[in-house]
C-alpha cells in the first residue's frame, strides 16, 4: 500500500526511526537431558502461583494417579512470587527430581 | 505448561532467555474455574497443538533432545538505523501507524529538522545514552539516546522546553504502562521552578485536556513506552482491558502556590528550588463526588474509599485539591505524615475480603505460607476478623492538584516509586525560550484566576 501511494507522487522525507535499540546478545541454554521414561522416577510438580494453577495442577497429579501409578508425583508451590527466581528451588530439583513440570503460567 | 492465551508469549519469552522449552498449553482461563472443568482440561487436548494435553507432557519429558535443542544459536536482534527509508509524510504517517509506533492520534513526523530543533531544549549530547526500558521483564530492554528521546517528542507534539522533563521520565527508565494482564496506570507529578516556566497546569482542570505542556510530556511518555520501551499489543503488553490513564498518565504538577502543606518534592528529600517529576504506580482512582467536610470529615469519607481497593501493597496515593489540603489541615493534620499515619492506623478491612483477591493471592500469600509476618498470622484468622492491612503509614502520599472550585478529592491505590530530578536535562541557557508570548498569556490566566478567587470572599489561610 505504502509503496503504492509513493509512485503516484508526492515530495519523499526522511526522518528518524522512533525505537530503541536492541543491544542484548542472548547467551543459548540447552535443554536439560530428557528420561528414558517416567516409570519409577520423581516428577516435581511446581505451581507459579497464578489463580487456578494449584486446582489444575491437583487435576494433573491425578491424572498420573490414574494413568502412570509408577511415576512418585511430588505436588508442590513456588514459596515466593512468580516474578522472583529462586535458587534454593532449582537446588531441591535438581538434587530430588528426575523431571519437573512447572507452571501454569498466565 | 502456560494457559493457552499465552502461547506466543511464553515463547517468545522463553526464546528471550535463550532457550527453546517444550510447553504444553491447557484451555485458558484456568482462575475461578469448576474442579470438573479442570479435570476435563487434563483430560483433553492442547488447544495450540490439538494433542492430547497429558501423553504430551511425558513426551515432553521424555523424547530425545534435537540438535537444535542441545546446541543452540547465540541471537542477537539486527541494530536499527538512525534514518527511515524516506517516503512520503502520507505513506510515513501509514508506516507508523501500521507498524504500531503510535497511540493512533496522527503525530509529527520526527524530520531531522524537526528533531534538531526539538534538541535545542537540552544540553546533553545527542549520542549520550539515557538509559533502557521494556514494559515487561520477559523481553530485553532497549536502549536508546538523547536524540531517540527527542524522536518521540516530536511525534508528540512536543516543543524544546518540554524535553528536560521528557528526558527526565526518559532517564527513570520507567515504562509509562508496564505490561500486566491487570491493565496497570500511572500518574506523574511535576515539582519545582519548571512547572511555570513551561506552562504546565496544575490548577482548575489540571487532569483535564486543556494545557500544552501537561499534554505533550504525558503522550510522549506513552510515545517513548511503545517506542523505547518495546509495548506491541498481544505481544510484550497484555493488559485485558488497557487502562484509560495510558493516553496520558495523569501528567500533572503540583499545586505548591495554593498548597497549605510543604511541596510533594521537598517532602521527598529535594529542595524547593529544584525541578522533579515524581511517579507513581496502581489502577484506579476514586472520586469523592462532593467536597470535604460537607457531611463528614474528609479523612473519614477516605477510609469509606479505600474500601473499593484490594491494598495489594498497602499503598494509597491521595490526589486532593488545594480546598482539601485546606480543610484537613482544619481537621487537626498540620502535616500530611500525621494524615498518613491516622489512615494507617484507623483503616480496617475484614481477613476475608483481604485475602479473597487474586492479585493479593497470587502476590502475597506466597508471603503467608513462607511465614512472613504479619501476612501469615492473617492467613490463619477467620474470615470476619478485622485486619489493619496498610502497615506502612510511609506508603500512603498526598499530591495538591486543583483550582479550587471544588473541595475534592481522589484516592488512588498507586504507589509512590520514585523522584527523579529534571534540572540536569535543561539547556545551557536553564530555560528554553522561545516566544515570549507563551508566559504572557500564562501570566494573565493565572492573574484572572487569582482575582476570581478574591472576588469570591476566599480566605488562603
Amino acid at each position: 500500500m505504502a509503496q503504492k501511494k509513493a509512485q503516484s507522487g508526492g515530495s519523499l522525507c526522511t526522518i528518524l526511526d522512533p525505537r530503541g535499540q536492541p543491544t542484548m546478545v542472548v547467551q543459548p541454554l540447552p535443554l536439560a537431558p530428557r528420561l528414558d521414561t517416567l516409570q519409577d522416577k520423581t516428577v516435581y510438580v511446581i505451581d507459579v502461583g497464578f489463580g487456578g494453577g494449584w486446582e489444575f495442577l491437583e487435576e494433573a497429579a491425578g491424572w498420573f494417579a490414574r494413568n502412570m501409578p509408577a511415576a512418585k508425583i511430588v505436588l508442590q508451590r513456588k514459596k515466593g512470587i512468580m516474578f522472583v527466581d529462586e535458587p534454593e528451588m532449582w537446588a531441591e530439583i535438581k538434587q530430588n527430581a528426575d523431571a519437573v513440570i512447572f507452571g501454569v503460567g498466565g | 505448561m502456560a494457559s493457552a492465551r499465552f502461547a506466543d508469549f511464553a515463547a517468545q519469552d522463553a526464546q528471550n532467555h535463550g532457550m527453546k522449552l517444550r510447553f504444553s498449553f491447557p484451555p485458558y482461563p484456568l482462575v475461578g474455574r469448576p474442579r470438573e472443568i479442570l479435570r476435563k482440561y487434563v483430560e483433553g487436548k492442547d488447544p495450540i497443538s490439538g494433542r492430547p494435553l497429558m501423553p504430551q507432557v511425558i513426551e515432553a519429558l521424555t523424547r530425545p533432545l534435537s540438535e537444535e535443542e542441545k546446541h543452540p544459536k547465540t541471537s542477537r536482534a539486527a541494530p536499527r538505523p538512525r534514518l527511515l527509508k524516506p517516503d512520503t509524510e502520507e505513506n510515513l504517517h501509514q508506516l507508523f501507524l501500521e507498524n504500531g509506533w503510535t497511540d493512533g492520534a496522527p503525530i509529527v513526523l520526527p524530520t531531522e529538522e524537526r528533531v534538531a530543533h526539538m534538541l535545542t531544549g537540552t544540553a546533553a549530547d545527542p549520542t549520550e545514552v539515557v538509559g533502557r526500558m521494556s514494559v515487561t521483564i520477559h523481553q530485553e530492554k532497549l536502549e536508546y539516546t538523547v536524540e531517540k528521546v527527542a524522536v518521540n517528542a516530536v511525534m508528540a507534539g512536543a516543543g524544546p522546553e518540554h524535553l528536560p522533563a521528557i528526558l527526565a521520565i526518559a532517564a527513570s527508565e520507567e515504562a509509562s504502562m508496564p505490561s500486566s494482564t491487570t491493565s496497570f496506570g500511572r500518574m506523574a507529578v511535576v515539582n519545582g521552578p519548571i512547572r511555570e516556566e513551561i506552562g504546565m497546569n496544575s490548577g482548575l482542570g489540571a487532569l483535564s485536556p486543556f494545557n500544552y505542556a501537561n499534554t505533550a510530556i504525558g503522550r510522549a511518555w506513552t510515545l517513548m513506552t511503545i517506542n523505547l520501551g518495546d509495548a506491541r499489543l498481544g505481544e510484550t503488553f497484555m493488559g485485558s482491558t488497557g487502562n484509560n490513564m495510558n493516553y496520558n498518565n495523569m501528567m500533572i504538577a503540583e499545586n505548591e502556590e495554593r498548597n497549605i502543606w510543604e511541596p510533594f518534592h521537598v517532602r521527598k528529600g529535594f529542595k524547593k528550588e529544584e525541578s522533579t517529576v515524581s511517579f507513581f504506580q496502581g489502577w484506579s482512582a476514586v472520586n469523592s463526588m462532593g467536597a470535604a467536610g460537607c457531611c463528614r470529615p474528609a479523612q473519614e469519607e477516605t477510609l469509606i474509599m479505600m474500601q473499593a481497593f484490594p491494598c495489594l501493597r498497602g499503598a494509597l496515593t491521595l490526589i486532593m485539591d488545594p480546598l482539601v489540603a485546606k480543610h484537613l489541615k482544619e481537621q487537626g493534620f498540620d502535616h500530611p505524615d500525621q494524615l498518613s499515619k491516622y489512615l494507617s492506623e484507623k483503616f480496617r478491612m475484614t481477613a476475608g475480603q483481604f485475602w479473597g483477591s487474586d492479585v493479593v493471592y497470587s502476590l502475597v500469600e506466597p508471603d503467608a505460607r513462607s511465614g512472613i509476618e504479619p501476612y501469615a498470622s492473617w492467613l490463619k484468622l477467620p474470615k470476619d476478623s478485622l485486619i489493619a492491612p496498610y502497615t506502612s503509614p510511609e506508603k500512603i502520599n498526598m499530591v495538591v492538584v486543583g483550582g479550587e472550585t471544588q473541595a475534592l478529592w481522589l484516592t488512588t491505590d498507586m504507589w509512590y516509586i520514585k523522584t527523579v530530578s529534571i534540572d540536569r536535562w535543561r539547556p545551557k541557557s536553564w530555560v528554553y525560550k522561545e516566544d515570549e508570548q507563551a508566559p504572557r498569556r500564562r501570566y494573565a490566566r493565572r492573574k484572572r484566576h487569582a482575582a476570581a478567587l478574591n472576588a469570591s470572599g476566599y480566605d488562603p489561610q
